[in-house]
């Protein structure tokens, strides 16, 4: 993000609209947000609460890219289409709502299929983030992302289940800490506030998949144990995904729960790990988008974005995952 | 239906059925009841006095400028009406405290859910879910910090179970009369002066120099004394109110101007003791400020304006300040307020002057906004955040499983666990809880002859003990009246002392909240004189963390003050990491417990532009006066 040189100061209107996030995260990382273009592929319950989040921000530009038309399903999750009729593209259906969130954000609509895009499309965006996608143009826009140093976002919800996966690659951002310091002349200390520049390195999401888990030692049993279970479960889901290229659908439930649990041997097997980290009843909690799961998901990377893009505060790296079921908001890197 | 298929019949079958009251339409607000409608939830209620302001805008989604000024509740229920045009919502644009909404509003929902930004209205749903027997959800955001906590009577921790200290600093009058250090001894000078001259007066909001400050020995204080009997009949400058004598000058900012910034610093000088180890400050001249050679006067907030632009700035505001004061008739004043330009900019430019005559750094008036108007921090994808847990728990109330239940706390970072989201086990109730025991009781410490029925009312009962409309009468079998929440009964007795009515060390008053369905035996200690400044201490199993004299609401937004607390405390999680835990289960459960009191600890720091942070909430939800 070449902004530095193009500083513009915050406006008064600005600094009155975003007065309560201004005085959370400064007005350097507000100028670095109003720079920055988004791509946000896949408008469903998730995609939705990402663009109200960053929206809502003031960030520059967002293009919000769906190929598919309005389901039964948006009516749980999808605010911006949840009463629109069935039918219409998503993109297009809800760039109107998601531009009254806030006028000062340019909001475009796309109803062309990502696969079809070639590289040279992606390029211009300072952030993409891919919700609803298959595992492999996930993988795929990562790999883009990273060759040219665009930050990479994917995400995706089940029912009670979802994800959040980052890759910022080399990530340089500014750490704020809170130290008590004694004063000089007095006896009494004081708060000050100690600025550091940090950098993080990310992996790439495929890499983070081909993580091998067999490993028969002590070390890597308990890795299994405290890797949070929606990381499994989600993988059921995303083989899902890109074997059928679509969802698990209600219309289509008992043949999909049956297809669901074999996907759910064919995981276990191909990871290598033990039955016990994928509950057998798990697909009775993975149908649809509930909208608090989207809420919560599409919060954390709502915020990680943000992050990425203010250059401000510590990333999550690299995947949030949330299991509903048993109330889990956790934080994991596999490949640490 | 999609819906059903994702919740499951149980779930579903409980919503069709529920009928849930969301109280406050703000922050949480507008992304809860995005989730409830969308999630199924079909027969909603809400309740929100406040209106909306484009500050609001940047996270409370269901409002757009056009909504600015309307009613927070009928804009809401307009808004999530798009979402699900089938739900039956209904919206009072109106205050919870109001007797319209008594115990048998409450007892006709299923479950209330707070979204509320202050203390004062948290305490009172508390009460009343407590007095309906009906399952509170209660909620609060910080800047990136937040938290849901489940209430049920009898089982869980209500919310005044746990005291929550004062987030409010004070500072000692000398400092801010004689000797500021920081930035934020300005900003309180300058309220302070703007009460003085256009407000309510207050005896302990004095600006002018301070003689009885500690550190002056007797001499030195004398010689000032006689400094100032010397000025005063030379220069003419009496020691009467300074509102008085701002009058009598028509508001003239100069010779105000040059009486607080020049006059009253050479007489702090003349206390030299104070600045034999402090840089003395610097006396100015309205005709000779520091930026007066350019011509440029700054309007705006982000900008640090120089001595000379806050001088400007604060002739104007004189100016326009005195019209305002004027527009409110003869006994009229005004009430400091943040959102108004006119106080705002004269609190900037004078805590920026002063700021300037004591060598401390000058702020912008972006920077002083916070600190004046202790503004908490908010975001959207907080309350987003914090609004899906409050449906994910809500659900499980629904359908009888409130034992599974658990206090969600969201982190800044992963703690060791690497949970962002924290699950916490509910705490059961405390036993002595002076709100949801079974009967009960708290002892105050007070001179009897010196506590007026008024404060007895206004500052004990309704100021600390959160009560609305609260009758007391003597526990002596006799049943001697105090207080009466009828109009026209006692209000004649209210200036009297407590000893008039025979109130001494031992006597246990009886006072009942008939709205909030709530008695409390109040036991008196008599103490000749308490060793704070305050009229009164309540003492007992919730006094430990009550400073006296809390009235304000300080941490208005639910961010349990022991969260903060426990920020130091959290050691402890280290020690329960190395337990080698064998079984994912039981890795929970010890979790569970471990960190039952484990609120977001490391997270609880300041944000970097607003230093004095207490706790958010509101839209007015952020808002904390710290004078």
């Amino acid at each position: 993000m070449e902004v530095e040189d193009n500083m513009e100061t915050i406006t008064e209107d600005e600094a009155e609209l975003y007065d309560r996030q201004i005085r959370l995260w400064g007005l350097d990382a507000q100028r670095r947000l109003r720079a920055a273009s988004v791509l946000l592929i896949g408008l469903k319950g998730l995609g939705a609460e990402v663009a109200k989040n960053i929206i809502l921000s003031g960030v520059k530009a967002v293009t919000l890219m769906d190929p598919n038309m309005i389901d039964e399903e948006d009516k749980m999750s999808q605010f911006f289409v949840s009463s629109a009729p069935m039918g219409q593209n998503r993109a297009l259906a809800s760039a109107a709502p998601a531009q009254l969130l806030n006028p000062m954000v340019k909001v475009t609509a796309d109803a062309s299929d990502p696969s079809d895009k070639d590289d040279g499309f992606f390029a211009e965006f300072d952030v993409i983030c891919a919700t609803g996608c298959k595992n492999s143009l996930q993988c795929r826009l990562d790999n883009l992302c990273q060759e040219k140093k665009i930050k990479f976002f994917s995400g995706d919800i089940f029912g009670f289940y979802g994800f959040m996966f980052s890759d910022l690659g080399r990530h340089e951002y500014l750490h704020e800490e809170i130290k008590k310091r004694k004063k000089d002349d007095e006896d009494k200390e004081d708060e000050g506030i100690t600025i550091t520049r940090e950098v993080t390195n990310f992996s790439r999401l495929e890499d983070e998949l081909k993580f091998d888990w067999t490993a028969d030692t002590p070390g890597m049993k308990k890795k299994i144990r405290q890797t949070p279970s929606a990381f499994f479960i989600t993988r059921v889901y995303e083989e899902f995904l890109e074997l059928h290229g679509r969802r698990p659908t209600v219309a289509t439930m008992d043949m999909d729960t049956k297809e669901l649990q074999n996907l759910r041997i064919l995981v276990l097997n191909k990871l290598g790990v033990p039955a016990k980290c994928i509950p057998e009843d798990f697909y009775k909690y993975g149908f649809g988008e509930l909208s608090p799961v989207c809420a919560i998901v599409g919060g954390v990377l709502g915020q990680e974005i943000i992050k990425a893009v203010s250059q401000k505060d510590a990333p999550l790296n690299n995947f949030f995952l949330f299991n509903g079921v048993n109330d889990e908001g956790m934080v994991d890197k596999v490949s640490l | 239906m999609a819906l059903t298929a994702a919740l499951g019949n149980e779930h579903m079958n409980a919503l069709n059925k529920c009928k849930v009251l969301m109280v406050g339409a703000g922050g949480i607000g507008c992304e809860l009841l995005k989730n409830l409608v969308l999630t199924g939830f079909t027969d909603i209620e809400l309740i929100d006095l406040d209106t909306i302001d484009v500050s609001n805008l940047n996270r409370q989604f269901l409002f757009r400028k056009e909504h600015v000024g309307k009613s927070k509740a009928e804009v809401a229920k307009e808004s999530a009406l798009k979402f699900n045009p089938d739900a039956k919502i209904k919206a009072y644009h109106d205050s919870i405290f109001s007797s319209e909404f008594g115990l048998d509003f409450f007892k006709g929902f299923t479950v209330i859910l707070n979204a509320l930004d202050n203390r004062a209205a948290r305490n009172h749903v508390n009460r009343m879910c407590l007095a309906a027997d009906i399952p509170l959800v209660e909620s609060g955001t910080a800047g990136y910090l937040g938290q849901v906590n489940p209430i049920k009577k009898g089982m869980t921790e209500c919310y005044e179970c746990q005291p929550k200290p004062s987030a409010q600093k004070s500072f000692p009058g000398c400092t801010i009369r004689n000797t500021p250090s920081e930035p934020i001894h300005c900003v309180v000078w300058a309220k302070h002066l703007f009460n003085q001259l256009f407000g309510e007066e207050d005896p302990d909001e004095d600006v002018s120099p301070d003689t009885e400050d500690p550190e002056l020995t007797a001499d030195a204080g004398k010689a000032a004394l006689d400094a100032e009997a010397k000025k005063d009949s030379i220069g003419g400058i009496e020691r009467k109110s300074t509102r008085a004598w701002a009058v009598e000058t028509g508001y003239n900012a100069e010779k105000i101007f040059n009486k607080l910034f020049r006059d009253d610093i050479k007489y702090l000088l003349s206390m030299e003791t104070l600045w034999k180890e402090r840089r003395p400050p610097q006396c100015l001249d309205f005709h000779d400020l520091p930026g007066k050679d350019t011509q440029s006067l700054s309007t705006r907030s982000t900008d640090v304006w120089s001595v000379q632009e806050c001088a400007d700035h604060f002739s104007r505001c004189m100016t326009e300040l005195k019209q305002d004061l004027a527009g409110r008739g003869d006994s009229g004043m005004l009430v400091w307020d943040k959102d108004d330009n006119h106080a705002m900019d004269f609190v900037t430019s004078v805590a920026n002057i002063r700021a300037h005559i004591f060598g401390i750094p000058l702020k912008s008036g972006f920077e002083i906004k916070s600190m004046a108007g202790n503004i908490i921090p908010a975001i959207a994808t907080t309350n987003a955040i914090i609004a899906g847990a409050i449906v994910m728990e809500t659900l499980k109330i629904l359908v009888g499983k409130m034992d599974k239940c658990k206090q969600v706390y969201l982190n800044r970072v992963p703690n060791d666990r690497k949970r962002l989201l924290v699950p916490c086990a509910l705490d059961p109730p405390k036993p002595k809880c002076y709100v949801c025991s079974s009967k009960p009781e708290c002892s105050v410490r007070l001179n009897s002859s010196k506590v007026t029925l008024k404060t007895l009312k206004d500052k004990i009962l309704k100021g600390y003990l959160n009560m609305i409309a609260p009758d007391v009468e003597i526990d002596d079998g006799k049943g001697t009246i105090l207080i009466s929440s009828e109009e026209g009964e006692t209000e004649d007795n209210e200036d009297k002392f407590l000893s008039d009515f025979g109130v001494g060390n031992n006597t246990r008053l009886k006072c009942d909240d008939f709205l909030q369905n709530y008695s409390l035996i109040v036991s008196v200690v008599y103490v000749e004189k308490l060793e704070g400044e305050g009229e009164f201490e309540v003492v007992g199993d919730i006094s430990e963390c009550h400073p006296a004299e809390d009235e304000a609401s300080a941490s208005t937004n639910g961010i349990s003050s022991s969260a903060k607390q426990t920020a130091e405390e959290d050691d402890d999680l280290v020690v329960i990491e190395d337990l080698e835990i064998t079984d994912t289960n039981q890795a929970l459960e010890i979790e569970d417990i471990s960190e039952s009191r484990k609120r977001p600890a490391e997270d609880v720091q300041p944000p970097v532009m607003a230093k004095r942070r207490a706790a958010e909430g509101g839209d007015s939800e952020d808002i904390i006066e710290i004078s």
